[in-house]
């Protein structure tokens, strides 16, 4: 999207964030796991596999969580604390989150009691927890940060699209901090409704191989500090990076599936590029959706193939963790700024054999130094929803 | 943030004509309540649906036969809004939807269906149209879009959350005009929660409203970015808070988000504060509850009383919000 030159222009920086993943908690433990490859997918251990066809999930730590609430809110909370401890005169004047599914569990529980007709104590917390708003809520005001928000539901892009708007109103000059991010926890609906479609792998996860058989599912949660650069400036804040470009399309062929052209992922990251005033060449990592599907794979390998040819490394970290849906963009993209200021790219592990269908450099299975100055971060959903991002190391 | 209102449109209990909808709320109607029987225990909930009549047209695009009754609202009161716009030729589009509980039916039945024949059994035809974007992907591919298509989720207050980013949308200069949609459906376990939660006062309705906003248009929308609450008791704060913002503007009606629980005290309060000697017209009255649909109804009545109006809106725990509306 070119932008009108009526439309002011200001850079976007990150001065802090906070993360809880099946990778660990904090930004220190999520960057060991990732230089290390860690796979943390394991069996599903809050409710029954016995008749679905996969049964494992990338899972947080109980030990990552307070206690008490629903695990969304616990994801939440625990990464503003994060994000506030590290930036504590960031104060945010809006909130932009993403999530697909809020406080699922709680709404299976409530149906749970109709069809077993049992009353329950807990039936009007539940209710009160289960829309998307509640974890969101719970987090600002554990931080004392009364700010409306605006939270985006969708689909597996949300946490993209959050970063996204964020990014695009401060850019404009509507805003001049943002707290933005994704949340999403496991919840049986969303598992078993994967597993009916075939897309989860009742093995591991393979972005990209050959011989890929589909996704696994995670958890978690990701907020960036987004703020002008003027803004960040005056106050001394510290800058981990910059976001210069997103880009965002819709892929109309159908509600579950993209379109086998890969028109979709292409379009978005064509955006982006074109909004950060980059070439392919200027981007140094390609933090892919990856999923592991057959379908997903194949139309983004195609897209990156197209557009970027075999000169930009690629890797799907949803291989180490599984997939956290509406906090998938927002976790990669903390993802890929550790990356920018750690000089490796994480590895998308499992991977054994190229698929022939396009030409991409996957960073198979060892994270690989290098240094690199930009990156790119895709995220595509239910939906037809494709959204992309550029950050880049602070200059 | 300021935009133009340049098409309405609505689904209704009442109907899905503009002027002739308007005119039934000014008489005072009350929307046909009938009951959804709760299966497992037999409890009769009192809701108020739209008639299948209103959208069995829509019945023949093929990308909606299997889609749920949101969609169909979503879609139709969409397309009826992009009609009364008239033509926008030129102008790229983008869609925003609101809702609050989303594709319940589907939702509904699908877990069911793990509940009580375990996991394998429980369809993938059903799955897809759970999620909460669906009636967007929907609307989107009825218009052809391939750009901004976004959904936001909330609480009643959904609506002009979903209106206020609609005019980022316009200012960030994304998109040239945005079709803003609101849209409900119901089931029995959406009403039993309802019933659980001490929040159904009035009956749980199924609708849909949208607007087609641009840079200009027949009526000026003021928006606002709306401020939080968590507990009951600090609802007419948070909107207090809102309408301080609006305390200068010339407002000459009130179309309100009363419907029989704490949010009317909260509400009526803080208009008495700030819009002491306004009517008020509670459109709940007349349309039910439809969370994600509700303040864009609000909306739509709001450009149809022609006068400067402002809209207020109080969800269930996440925020107040307001509009104001004013003819050109």
């Amino acid at each position: 999207m070119a932008l009108s030159t009526d439309i002011p222009s200001h850079r976007v920086v990150v001065t802090a964030l906070g993360v809880v993943s099946p990778l660990g908690s904090g930004a220190r433990e999520t960057e060991e796991a990732l230089r290390a490859g860690h796979d943390r997918v394991g069996p599903v251990c809050t409710f029954d596999t016995s008749r679905t066809r996969s049964k494992t999930a990338g899972q947080v730590s109980p030990s990552a969580t307070e206690s008490g609430l629903h695990p969304a809110s616990d994801f939440m909370i625990s990464a503003a604390r994060q994000l506030a401890a590290a930036d504590p005169a960031f104060v945010p004047e809006l909130a932009v989150i993403g999530t697909t599914s809020g406080g699922m569990s709680f709404g299976e529980a409530f149906h749970r009691t109709q069809v077993e007709r049992r009353r329950s104590a807990e039936a009007a917390r539940w209710l009160a927890n289960y829309l998307p708003h509640k974890p969101i809520a719970d987090a600002l005001e554990a931080n004392g940060w009364p700010v409306p928000s605006q939270i985006l539901a969708n689909a597996c892009a949300s946490g993209t699209n959050a970063v996204g708007h964020a990014f695009r109103l401060i850019r404009a000059g509507k805003a001049g901090r943002i707290l933005c991010g994704g949340y999403d926890a496991i919840s049986e609906l969303v598992f078993v409704g994967f597993d009916s479609l075939q897309a989860s792998t009742p093995e591991l996860i393979r972005p990209f191989d050959r011989h890929r058989t589909g996704l696994v599912l995670g958890e978690g949660a990701a907020l960036l500090a987004l703020e002008s650069l003027e803004s960040a400036r005056q106050r001394r804040a510290p800058i981990l990076a910059e976001i210069t470009g997103y880009g965002i399309s819709t892929d109309n062929h159908h509600l579950t599936q993209p379109h086998p052209s890969g028109i979709g992922p292409r379009q978005a990251m064509e955006r982006a590029l074109a909004d950060a005033r980059r070439q392919p060449g200027d981007i140094h990592y390609i933090n892919a959706h990856g999923t592991g599907t057959i379908f997903n794979d194949a139309t983004e390998g195609a897209a990156i193939s197209q557009l970027f040819g075999a000169g930009t490394p690629v890797s799907s970290t949803k291989s180490m963790m599984g997939h956290a849906l509406g906090a998938a963009g927002a976790i990669e993209a903390v993802f890929s700024i550790l990356a920018l200021r750690g000089g490796f790219i994480p590895p998308n592990i499992n991977y054994r054999e190229p698929d022939p269908a396009w030409d991409v450099d996957i960073v198979a299975n060892t994270a690989r130094a290098a240094s690199i100055r930009r990156a790119l971060s895709n995220s595509f959903g239910f939906g037809g929803t494709n959204a992309s991002i550029i950050l880049e190391a602070f200059e | 943030m300021s935009a133009g209102i340049a098409g309405l449109g609505w689904v209704t209990p009442l109907g899905v004509g503009l002027e002739e909808v308007w005119s039934r709320v000014l008489a005072g109607e009350a929307p046909e309540t009938t009951v959804l029987v709760n299966p497992e225990t037999g409890r009769e909930l009192p809701y108020i649906p739209i008639l299948p009549a209103v959208t069995d047209a829509l019945g023949r695009i093929p990308r909606l036969r299997r889609a749920s009754t949101i969609s169909y609202l979503a879609v139709a009161a969409g397309l009826a809004a992009l009609a009364d716009a008239g033509d926008g030729a030129g102008l790229s589009t983008a869609v925003v939807l609101a809702v609050s509980n989303g594709g319940v039916l589907y939702t509904r039945r699908f877990y069911e269906q793990i509940i009580k024949q375990g996991a394998h059994a429980a369809s993938p035809l059903l799955f897809p149209e759970t999620v909460y974007n669906a009636p967007a992907s929907h609307l989107a591919a009825q218009l052809g879009i391939d750009g901004a298509s976004y959904t936001l989720v909330g609480d009643d207050s959904v609506g002009l959350a979903a209106l206020h980013f609609a005019t980022q949308l316009l200012d960030t200069g994304e998109a040239g005009q945005v079709v803003v949609v609101g849209a409900e459906e119901c089931d029995w376990i959406l009403c039993e929660g309802y019933r659980t939660w001490r929040l159904a006062r009035t009956a749980l309705a199924e609708g849909s409203a949208a607007v087609v906003l641009r840079r200009t248009g027949r009526w000026q929308v003021d928006t606002h970015p709306g401020h939080p609450f968590t507990r009951r008791r600090d609802a007419g704060a948070a909107l207090s808070r809102v309408l301080s913002d609006f305390a200068a503007a010339d407002v000459r009606r009130v179309i309100t988000s009363a419907n029989g629980t704490f949010v009317d005290r909260a509400e009526s309060g803080a208009l008495e504060r700030f819009f002491p000697n306004v009517p008020g017209l509670a459109l709940k009255r007349s349309f039910g509850e439809a969370p994600g649909a509700s303040a864009l109804q609000q909306v739509v009545a709001a450009a149809l009383a022609g006068e400067p109006t402002l809209v207020t809106s109080i969800g269930t725990n996440h925020q107040a919000s307001a509009a104001l509306v004013v003819p050109k």
